[in-house]
């Protein structure tokens, strides 16, 4: 049977042995990972759950400092107004 | 508007929360760019079908200096490009003076019901920032069924 993508919280609950309210709870505590679907709708994607499961989920730290480089074209190759006049697209 | 250390914790927060949906990609830098302008890329693969190729999380930020330790957002590149159901959603801020002249707005969406086919270039959009484009996307992550692109309306 292939593996599911996505889990309900009353999946995580059926295999955590605890109530949906408590998986609903951790979530709402950030806990476990999910996809607010609604207010009320979550969706756990099922490699979130395999990192909370495992104890590896990722604490925010902040981000390095790069190196000076140049800095990149957003929006490269995409057409845009003044391209579309003259039916060109911006090209690096 | 936001500091050097302000930027840092975004980009780390961000990279957390894509971490922990299983996304695989390196430690982004926020890197100093040579026209004083300091920036990220992410390019974050999700797990899930990886037929014909996992899908994307683009995101990408250039931040230019604005007051004294400042610096505004610029520019902004946030695309989803689904290619296990074949389909792309943008949300962009770039040429943002072409785009007020010609269209009224700095930023702008794409959205595409089949990769690379748009039914129009360029959709009217609101700014958003990195982690209102994560939770959209991810809204739209496995789910088939059609974007919506024809319900939002076509600028050009």
């Amino acid at each position: 049977m292939q593996k599911k993508q996505f889990l309900t919280p009353a999946d995580i609950a059926l295999e955590l042995d605890i109530s949906t309210s408590t998986v609903l709870r951790k979530i709402h505590a950030r806990e476990i990972p999910a996809i607010a679907v609604s207010d009320r709708i979550y969706r756990i994607p099922a490699a979130s759950f395999e990192l909370y499961k495992a104890g590896r989920l990722q604490s925010a730290q902040p981000a390095p400092l790069g190196r000076p480089r140049p800095r990149p074209r957003i929006g490269e190759g995409e057409s845009t107004p003044v391209a579309v006049g003259v039916a060109a697209v911006r090209r690096a | 508007m936001a500091t050097i250390p302000e930027l840092q914790a975004y980009l780390g927060d961000l990279s957390a929360i894509l971490w922990n949906f299983g996304a695989e990609f390196p430690c982004p830098t926020l890197d100093p760019y040579d026209d004083g302008s300091h920036g990220f890329v992410i390019s974050a693969l999700l797990p899930g079908s990886a037929t014909p190729k996992p899908a994307l999380i683009k995101l990408m930020e250039t931040w230019e200096p604005s007051r004294e330790g400042q610096y505004a957002l610029a520019e902004y590149d946030y695309d989803f490009i689904e290619h296990p159901l074949d389909r792309r959603r943008g949300y962009h801020r770039h040429d943002a003076e072409d785009f007020l002249r010609e269209f009224g707005v700095a930023v702008h969406e794409h959205c595409e019901e089949v990769l690379e086919k748009p039914a129009c270039d360029h959709y009217m959009g609101l700014p958003i920032d990195g982690y209102e484009a994560i939770r959209r996307f991810t809204i739209l992550w496995g789910q088939p069924g059609p974007l919506g692109c024809s319900k939002l309306q076509c600028i050009g």
